[in-house]
């Protein structure tokens, strides 16, 4: 029984930095309608910035916090260089998002090499409850999630801000004559999603080392819970996201330990077969007229 | 001219272009396999430098410097196949050294070999193209060279070192071992050799755990080996995944001791790695952070000096950098950069070099020596040993 519950509990701690970058994913096609594969690597150096902050003596809270601030800002940088030239054209930024990866990686390479790199943990204590091992790192990182996207969650849809955005989705144009600054607004959730790959690459190099490759492997899992949850639904990224990580722990745990990816991606396959908008539901991105 | 000279089955050498011999590398130095593939230069191009540095080498009573000309094979079998047509058909070199990959060093060689260019592969696991057959005079394989130890006496190594020095730590011999190891070919091929080699030395091995390749979070595997309460949990053979995967190993309890294959001392002095159990670490094939070997510090001092980072698996370019001074010497003895008579010069001499004092290939071309293991103390404190490996392969 122990095994089980560590088992669960291990599955949640994961599934919390992929629930981030699913969220991230979820939000910037399901607004925007741009696919950035490029979403892992923007992690990436959110965790990069964070390793450079720390190794420079920065202590951990401030230095998630530039880790957040500088891949928001690259996100901004980005959105107002490339993405937003792609609009409409959604296949482009998808090309441009592909082209992306290999630049960010070997950016990093090129100034920081290739090896690992990791952080000494910032929280170190371990809890023992009936055989069950809890590290305060990995509540730390559950904790942190919940917290922002529950916020993000209140901001999309109860505040103005997330009803003006809701109706941009759902016609651009008629949004735009109705006064919001649509292009504004889009350049906004794509900074938020880009701000949410910086917290989740900050807390997983708080969790394990990075390499400049570590996005990749998450992008794909962050776009497997974004398609399970129904892309451009929010609840439906997080509930995805805790299922993805239960079904990866107790897959890993008690079937074939080396099939514990093909079960995440089977069950994302199984799902667009039965439910092609996802378990929850989603938007095939904003409508334009 | 270069098309004249392949036809012609002769070998296209650098000399005729003056008094430099040109060496080639083909190594990934971008891609998935950069940690262990920068190191291919960076260990060829030090002995390079010694070499030149020490006035070149003498062949017919003619000094020649040496000069490295290296290729980014991207992790990718194609890069590396074109790096090599390259290298031998314009860039003339007298001898290659790559790639860190069994597979590309395979189709490396369909191109050096009928070239008759001397071609060093750091590989273990080159066996079935290195027979008897293969590699005698006019063989398809003849001008091949494995820099590494057969998989079976690198893994026979380092099982003894392991358990030898695991079980003074522990205070009693260790019994039940459970090996994790990452589920691509390499993985899966070597952990065989592994498992195999810790069965021969006693142990009972209830379960190998694959991950999959670029797992981070290791929590799930952990906790299935934990349920076989483990004296050992040996993590098989990626470095980096095993830095990724031992604090998560402690964290759960998950076993009494621990192996990290292919980790440094060195790296885990300067990350500050601390464990409450004993924890083995080896490196291929002797480490820098702490060693047994002599001839570790000069050596790891004059290739970070020049340049080189501090790696998981900077101990790699030791697989290649004494054989570029095993082969400059062949050229001496055999007194001419010809192919056969240089092979018929490694084939009879030994070499003193960092690894090993008495490096030689055996008749397959393959090199014999021990793999370094050492052992962090739950206080700190770091052992090392090099223990010999099998003469045979275990059943």
């Amino acid at each position: 029984m122990d095994i089980l519950l560590q088992q669960i509990l291990n599955g949640l701690s994961i599934a919390s930095v992929i629930t981030l970058i699913a969220v991230g994913v979820t939000l910037i096609f399901g607004l925007t309608g741009i696919i950035n594969f490029a979403h892992g690597e923007f992690l990436m150096v959110g965790s990069i910035v964070t390793w450079l902050a720390v190794s420079n003596g920065i202590a951990f809270p401030l230095a998630l916090i530039l880790g957040v601030l500088a891949v928001a800002l690259m996100g901004f940088v980005l959105e107002r260089a490339i993405f937003r030239f792609t609009l409409e054209r959604p296949t482009n930024g998808f090309i441009v998002s592909l082209g992306l990866i290999v630049v960010l990686q070997h950016v990093v390479i090129l100034f920081w090499n290739a090896n690992q790199k990791s952080i000494p943990r910032p929280l170190t204590t371990v809890w023992e409850i009936g055989g069950v091992r809890i590290a305060s790192v990995r509540v730390m990182v559950i904790l942190m999630t919940i917290a922002v996207v529950a916020m993000t969650y209140v901001m999309i849809t109860r505040s103005r801000y997330g009803r003006a955005l809701r109706a941009s989705v759902e016609d651009r144009d008629t949004a735009a004559l109705m006064g919001i600054p649509v292009r504004r607004y889009i350049t906004g959730v794509f900074v938020l999603g880009s701000a949410l790959a910086g917290l989740g690459g900050g807390l997983l190099i708080a969790l394990f080392p990075i390499t400049p490759f570590t996005g990749g492997t998450m992008v794909m899992k962050g776009f497997a819970v974004a398609l399970i949850g129904g892309l451009g639904n929010l609840s439906g990224a997080v509930a995805a996201g805790l299922i993805l990580g239960i079904v990866e722990g107790l897959s890993a745990g008690y079937g074939f330990s080396e099939w514990t990816d093909a079960y995440s991606f089977g069950l994302m396959i199984l799902v667009l077969l039965f439910r092609p908008h996802g378990l929850f539901g989603g938007t095939s991105g904003p409508k334009m007229a | 001219m270069a098309l004249c000279l392949g036809a012609s089955g002769l070998p296209a050498l650098a000399q005729d272009a003056g008094n430099t011999i040109k060496i080639g590398v083909v190594a990934a130095e971008s891609g998935a396999f950069v940690s262990a593939g920068h190191t291919l230069p960076a260990g060829v191009g030090l002995a390079v430098k010694q070499i030149n540095d020490a006035g070149g080498i003498n062949v017919g009573g003619k000094n020649y410097k040496l000069e490295m000309v290296k290729r980014d094979d991207r992790t990718d079998i194609a890069t590396a196949i074109a790096a090599t047509q390259e290298l031998v058909r314009d860039e003339r070199v007298a001898a290659i050294f790559g790639s860190e990959s069994h597979d590309f060093t395979l189709a490396m060689a369909k191109i050096t070999q009928p070239a008759k260019v001397m071609h060093f592969a750091g590989n273990s696991t080159l066996g079935k193209v290195l027979t008897p057959e293969a590699v005698k005079g006019g063989g398809e394989n003849h001008y091949l060279f494995q820099s590494e130890p057969q998989e079976f006496q690198r893994s026979g190594s380092t099982a003894r070192g392991v358990l030898s020095l695991l079980e003074p730590l522990l205070g009693a011999k260790p019994k039940k071992s459970v090996v994790i190891a990452g589920n691509d070919a390499t993985g899966q091929f070597l952990s065989s050799f592994y498992i195999t080699a810790l069965k021969a030395e006693g142990q009972d091995v209830p379960d190998i755990i694959f991950y999959p390749p670029e797992t981070t979070d290791f929590s799930p595997f952990l906790t299935k080996a934990k349920s076989y309460d483990p004296d050992i949990i040996h993590f098989w053979y990626n470095g980096d995944s095993t830095l990724t995967a031992l604090p998560q190993a402690l964290e759960l309890g998950a076993a009494k001791s621990y192996f990290m294959f292919g980790v440094d001392p060195g790296i885990w002095k300067e990350r500050g790695l601390t464990a409450d159990v004993p924890v083995a670490m080896s490196c291929v094939p002797i480490c820098w952070g702490a060693s047994s070997n002599p001839g570790s510090k000069p050596y790891f001092d004059a290739y970070f000096a020049a340049g080189a980072p501090h790696g998981v698996t900077s101990s790699v370019s030791l697989l290649y950098h004494d054989y570029v001074h095993f082969l400059a010497k062949a050229w001496e003895k055999a007194g001419s950069f010809d192919p056969d008579k240089t092979v018929d010069a490694l084939m009879s001499m030994k070499y003193s070099g960092v690894v090993s004092d008495t490096l030689a290939f055996n008749e397959t071309h393959q090199v014999t020596h021990a793999t370094e293991v050492c052992a962090a103390a739950p206080g700190g404190d770091i052992t090392c040993s090099m223990q010999q490996p099998p003469e045979k392969a275990p059943q």
